[in-house]
């Protein structure tokens, strides 16, 4: 169903990197690459060049204050699929803030989007993505939010997931197909699920529950529910510019009660 | 209302006389659950069916009883002549009327100034008329069966924070209570002791961890055994006959950098047998030398009478943390089989005295090794069951893999001493089975497949009923001969402990600890 498999650089490749940290910024910069390899490497890359999650090697990283980086560690970035890891302690987070920023301000940042970002704004309502993706509270619920994905995914996966979606498909949005004793076929994305129960979104938005015991069959589909997309070289340029640019404010859920004054 | 609670609590104080002739023959009270396993051998099965395959669909709730305390309890409640005792966690404990679910007393530890520990608990032994139960600071405690009071407390250990701790339910044997330490990942130095149950004193220490010069002590490189690990957080079996005692000891420390304690690292990741009266050894047999996966040996070590390739044998067997299914003569600790349970990529086999043959890659890395089964093991300390009716062993799988990364770590006293961390496999779902295996031959005669891997143990009847658990929180009944699911209630909670089974009256109960509330069930 999810295929794509993390990709670790051979040990001599990771080697050379642990040296060029530690050249650059010997203190702390080796164990923060042993932090950062069992913590961070799942989903920015064993480079931190990108993965599922964005490339680490920024301008924004190198420009942003040791306090500010500890912070989105340990607190997650709210809207996104960065985690909290709350339970670093400051003598692992330290040496992981000293290792990336290194990365920072000695590697190449990754690719920047091209594309003029108000036409992709157009391209993205002229193709219906808002059908099943949502910008804020507008758009549909069948798809992945979209309203950080600028800061929450690299432009490599987001241009991925535009044109092959089922290289891909996040936790949250796999697809099953569930036929019913009486026959009744459903399809929807996976809410919930136990050993003896399903819990659906329709394409409509709404719920559906199924029993799995009387079920005839019960299939996770191993294509996005999203289909290919084949777009013109400009059209997607400019849709890419228009989605990275999303990594604006939350206006949703806790997020906005706390710019409200409500705890 | 007061009057029928004085007489409860003295119909339980004059009948709660639980001695150590009680405890051997337990499997003959099938209407009480006297031990954490329920008896001295584990085999967690009761001769009661009035609850059976053909009316198990009618169960109904009895009633629940709220502890008022949050997260997930992994205590095994005690019945004792109606009377059911509980502990909670954090030093709490309570005495319930195991017919309403009404409680009786509460008793809560009190901390020494400073202290601020805090551990799930496994449960009370009962000799006599005093319970025994550990807390979160290394205590023993005594209270009295019939109120709750406090009759000794014995430290196991000077409390410092994030060191050693203890959670597990006590052992009595004869006049001695058995306890082990908890703290494999914090640079311990594991122990089992014994206390005399009359006054606390402490009798003997059995080190887990041998130093230089003891036995087993050059299994160790340099003075990495002072911080060997090799806790031991389960509960034992034992056999009154021999007169041994079988505790798992836990993984070495640190858990996943094994370059700085090279060597075989006794008796981490083994079984011990152990003379109850002196804490001497008898055997070992260690089941995952020099261990780099967090592979304890906490699983039941549990004691079987079967008929070993013709003849009578007094064995003990254990599905093991490394994925394999383990057969031992208990008598000597001869290893006589050992096969994988569950897909794993560790080991070529096992040579003919029960050492694994290693894979040879499966070491974990510092940029991560993918090796089944998970950390969390293939099995682990989920209660088995054996049914002597079906011949059968149930357990819980945790069909699982994971990525292991290494670090060199450095000690740091109240620290985490783990040399790195392990992580689930990007894009593999983890899953779980309960399953019936012939521990004669190790074959599987059937599995269920459960959507997530459970922390959840079993119970056996002669219902013909296997109850378990699972991680969404399922209390499940199954045909112990086919496996068919013939009953289930979610019970909201993941489930973490393992139902047991009792009578009152001629009425047959099943309950089961969930989250912090007690669920009990009945026929109508």
């Amino acid at each position: 169903m999810i295929r794509r498999t993390l990709w670790f650089p051979p040990l001599a490749a990771a080697l050379a990197l642990a040296a060029h940290a530690q050249v650059s910024v010997p203190l702390g910069a080796e164990q923060g690459l042993a932090v950062f390899r069992s913590n961070c490497a799942f989903c920015h890359g064993a480079d931190a060049r990108g993965g599922r999650g964005p490339s680490l090697i920024t301008a924004h990283m190198a420009a942003s204050q040791d306090a500010e980086i500890r912070g989105i560690i340990k607190n997650g970035i709210p809207g996104t699929t960065m985690p909290a890891f709350g339970s670093l302690e400051k003598d692992d987070l330290d040496p992981l803030v000293t290792y990336l920023r290194s990365l920072a301000s000695s590697g190449t940042p990754s690719a920047k989007a091209t594309g003029d970002a108000e036409a992709g704004k157009a391209a993205y309502a002229a193709n219906g993505c808002q059908t099943c993706h949502r910008i804020g509270f507008t758009g549909g619920l069948y798809g992945p939010e979209l309203t950080r994905v600028g800061s929450g995914r690299s432009l490599e996966y987001i241009k991925e997931s535009i044109v092959n979606p089922s290289a891909d498909i996040p936790a949250g949005f796999e697809g099953v197909t569930v036929v019913e004793a009486s026959g009744k076929k459903s399809t929807g994305i996976r809410i919930n699920e136990d050993t003896f129960t399903l819990q659906l979104r329709l394409p409509n938005g709404k719920f559906a529950s199924f029993d799995k015991t009387t079920a005839k069959s019960v299939t996770v589909l191993k294509q996005s529910l999203m289909p290919p997309y084949k777009l013109s070289g400009k059209t997607l340029d400019d849709l890419l510019a228009y989605l990275e640019s999303l990594r604006g404010s939350i206006v949703t859920g806790d997020s906005a009660g706390k710019a409200k004054g409500i705890q | 209302m007061r009057t029928t609670l004085a007489l409860l609590l003295s119909a339980a104080a004059l009948a709660a006389q639980v001695t150590p002739e009680r405890l051997n023959n337990a499997l003959g009270e099938p209407q009480n659950w006297l031990t954490y396993w329920g008896d001295y051998s584990a085999i967690r099965h009761r001769e009661l069916k009035q609850i059976n395959t053909a009316n198990v669909k009618d169960l109904k709730l009895a009633w629940i009883y709220q502890t008022g305390r949050g997260g997930s309890n992994e205590t095994m409640p005690l019945v004792v002549d109606g009377i059911m005792y509980l502990t909670a966690g954090d030093g709490v404990a309570m005495a319930v009327d195991a017919k309403s679910g009404r409680e009786l007393w509460q008793y809560k530890h009190k901390y020494p100034a400073g202290v601020k520990a805090t551990a799930v608990n496994r449960g009370f032994a009962i000799l006599g008329t005093t319970l025994y139960m550990v807390t979160p600071d290394s205590w023993v405690v005594a209270l009295e069966a019939a109120t709750g009071k406090l009759v000794w407390q014995s430290e196991m250990a000077p409390w410092h924070e994030g060191t050693h701790y203890a959670s597990l339910a006590p052992l009595a044997i004869k006049d001695k209570i058995l306890v082990g330490i908890s703290g494999g990942e914090q640079g311990v130095r594991g122990f089992i002791d014994a206390y005399d149950a009359k006054t606390g004193k402490r009798l003997w220490r059995f080190w887990t961890i041998p130093l230089k010069g003891e036995p087993g002590g050059d299994t160790w490189a340099g003075d990495s055994a002072q911080r060997g690990g090799g806790p031991a957080w389960m509960t034992g079996t034992y056999d009154p006959k021999l007169n041994l005692t079988y505790w798992g000891v836990g993984n070495p420390g640190p858990d996943l950098y094994g370059d700085v304690r090279k060597g075989d690292n006794l008796y981490s990741c083994s079984l011990v047998a152990l003379d109850p009266d002196t804490g001497k050894l008898k055997w070992h047999f260690q089941f995952t030398p020099h261990d780099t996966h967090d592979w304890d040996a906490e699983e039941t070590p549990v004691l079987l009478d079967l008929d070993w390739k013709g003849k009578p044998r007094k064995l003990v067997v254990q599905a093991n943390r490394n994925a394999f299914f383990y057969v031992l003569d208990r008598e000597t600790g001869e290893f006589l089989m050992g096969k994988p349970f569950m897909k794993q990529t560790w080991a070529k086999g096992l040579d003919a005295k029960g050492r694994p043959i290693l894979d040879g890659n499966a070491e974990p890395t510092p940029e991560g090794k993918r090796v089944c089964p998970s950390l969390a093991g293939g099995a682990n300390w989920m209660a088995p069951s054996y049914n002597p009716q079906t011949k059968l062993f149930y357990f819980q799988v945790r069909d699982a893999c994971d990525v292991y990364y290494a670090a060199p770590p450095t000690y740091v006293e109240g620290k985490p001493y783990w040399g790195s961390v392990s992580r689930g496999v990007t894009d593999e779902k983890e899953s779980g089975l309960l399953k019936a295996l012939d521990p004669l031959t190790g074959e599987t005669r059937w599995d269920f497949r459960y959507y997530r891997a459970p922390w959840a143990g079993t119970l056996s009847t002669a219902g013909g009923l296997i109850f378990s658990g699972d991680e969404d929180g399922y209390l499940m009944a199954f045909d112990a001969k086919t496996g068919k699911n013939l009953w289930k209630v979610s019970l909201g909670t993941r489930i973490v402990t393992a139902p047991i089974t009792y009578a009152i009256d001629g009425k047959q109960y099943i309950t089961l600890p969930s989250g912090g509330a007690v669920v009990t069930f009945t026929l109508p």
